[in-house]
């Protein structure tokens, strides 16, 4: 090889690999400046879409005394044996409860850092670890949120994701104290767009407002038209007292499967029942132990 | 090889006889996949507009760095290194129309406008004339999204910028993809037209 191609070559490599800096300075500081401005946006949709399915809007506020307590799940795992564990807001603290797979409490302790930390999953993580015993490997599942108002619960707010036609959909869902369900928004899905992506759809989402535990657990995907009057009342844009009188009327039907996508209004139904059911055991398991030692959660 | 153009002539050539939509028919598959509304014609011709904006000052103040041999990938780098700064903006700044457009915004790396101008023009001029001439390139591919989506728009949902003129959907075809180069041959015959009349009354005059 000559000496004049062997220039040519170290010169493209000095020039790319100065571009490839150049370019990766350039996009890492645009990445660092908008970063906060992204997380606060994400953070703005999320408490846009838990406000709307708790009901409250612009025009409909949501009340001063209304409070949000975040309680995370944590998965403890010592060689063979699981536990799981629970971060639980306790006045201006976090209690961290830990129960065995039975739901028997095994212990509890008091975390050093505030609900403004253990927003951050970093220093979640590293709270968590400082408790837990050498050899046990913490991690994080997953988090809810209890709704209360004037010190009573008026909601949860959960986080989940199932199965769907293709992919996984992300759903967030609000349920009342007695773990009726209020709503629940679709967050993110890959399902065919004009048959299973319906599912985004109002009128199909709102068929499962107002269902008791009971019902939910009990109902069925069933191929026939939705009736046009209830589908009306769901999708009202001022509903009436007519309305919700009409949606109280049906709130015993089965799920109407949207058309051309069985599978689709068949995984929303499966995965909704079983965030509930699951959620509903938790929540009884914690609240018994959470009772039984006197631990005085905010919620 | 100096450009000999004023700057007000850099900008109208792109707006007017060089067209990149209707004139050279470049980067026909944005303009046909996301110009079905104005709104979604207008936003991506601004995101263009200053993509190109960047990278023809970028490469037009680097020209006498760039080895000749790696002109493509450096144009490639620069294109794309803008775009997600953009991006990032775009999603920070903007988050209800980055959620409508998010995805059309990484794909303006691969636009051949941007990339054809970097190699015709701003590779071999002052950055002062590669800034008018990526301005007059952006406002024509802008003008040219915003036209086909006003047509696609009103004839396919009877609405334009979202509001509802004509109270009925005329011609639902016209908001499929395939519609989209309907609209664009039409309406190039239609400015081609034009210029013909134009040229002829001219020849007549003279």
């Amino acid at each position: 090889m000559n000496k004049a191609a062997l220039k040519d070559i170290s010169s493209i490599v000095i020039r790319l690999t100065v571009t490839c800096l150049l370019a990766g300075i350039i996009m890492g500081l645009a990445f660092v400046l908008t970063h906060d401005a992204k997380a606060k946006n994400e953070q703005i949709r999320d408490e846009r879409v838990m406000y709307s399915i708790l009901g409250y809007d612009k025009a409909n506020p949501a009340p001063q005394t209304m409070a949000l307590h975040t309680v995370y799940r944590y998965i403890l795992t010592a060689g063979e044996t699981q536990t799981v564990a629970y971060l639980v807001p306790v006045s201006d603290k976090y209690s961290f409860v830990e129960l065995d797979l039975s739901g028997a409490f095994v212990r509890q302790a008091v975390l050093d850092a505030d609900a403004l930390k253990l927003r951050n999953e970093g220093e979640r993580n590293a709270a968590v670890a400082a408790v837990v015993p050498a050899g046990t490997e913490a991690r994080y599942a997953d988090q809810f949120i209890i709704v209360t108002n004037e010190g009573k619960r008026m909601a949860y707010i959960l986080d989940g994701r199932y199965p769907g036609f293709k992919t996984f959909i992300r759903v967030k869902m609000a349920l009342d104290a007695q773990y009726a369900m209020l709503g629940f928004e679709v967050l993110e899905h890959e399902e065919d767009p004009g048959l299973g992506a319906e599912i985004e759809q109002k009128w199909f989402r709102g068929q499962f407002e107002g269902k008791s535990f009971e019902q939910l657990k009990a109902a069925q995907v069933v191929r026939e038209p939705m009736p046009d009057e209830l589908r009306a009342a769901i999708t009202a844009k001022k509903p009436t007292e007519a309305d919700a009188k009409i949606r109280a009327d049906h709130v015993g039907d089965p799920i109407y499967a949207l058309t051309g996508a069985t599978i689709s209004s068949r995984s929303v139904l499966n995965g909704n029942q079983a965030m509930v059911k699951k959620f509903a055991y938790r929540m009884d398991l914690l609240d018994k132990v959470l009772q039984a030692q006197g631990i005085k959660a905010t919620f | 090889m100096a450009n000999e153009l004023s700057k007000g002539a850099l900008i109208s050539r792109g707006i007017l006889s060089q067209n990149p939509v209707f004139k050279l028919a470049l980067s026909m598959c944005p303009a046909v996949g996301m110009s079905t509304t104005v709104m979604n014609g207008l936003m991506l011709g601004v995101a263009v507009l200053f993509v190109q904006i960047f990278s023809s000052l970028t490469i037009s103040l680097f020209k006498n760095w760039i080895h000749p041999r790696i002109r493509i990938p450096t144009y490639t780098l620069t294109i794309a290194t803008w775009v997600t700064v953009i991006d990032l903006v775009l999603a920070a700044v903007f988050p209800a129309a980055y959620a409508q457009m998010g995805i059309f915004i990484k794909l303006i790396v691969a636009f051949a406008i941007i990339t054809m101008r970097l190699e015709t023009f701003a590779c071999k001029e002052s950055p002062s004339d590669s800034l008018f001439d990526a301005i007059g390139m952006g406002l024509g591919f802008m003008v040219g999204m915003v036209a086909i989506g006003f047509v696609r728009e009103l004839l396919g949902s009877g609405t334009v910028f979202g509001y509802d003129l004509l109270g009925f959907k005329p011609f639902l075809f016209f908001i499929l993809p395939c519609a989209g180069f309907f609209v664009v041959g039409l309406m190039m015959a239609f400015f081609n037209w034009i210029e013909a009349k134009y040229r002829e009354r001219m020849a007549q005059k003279s």
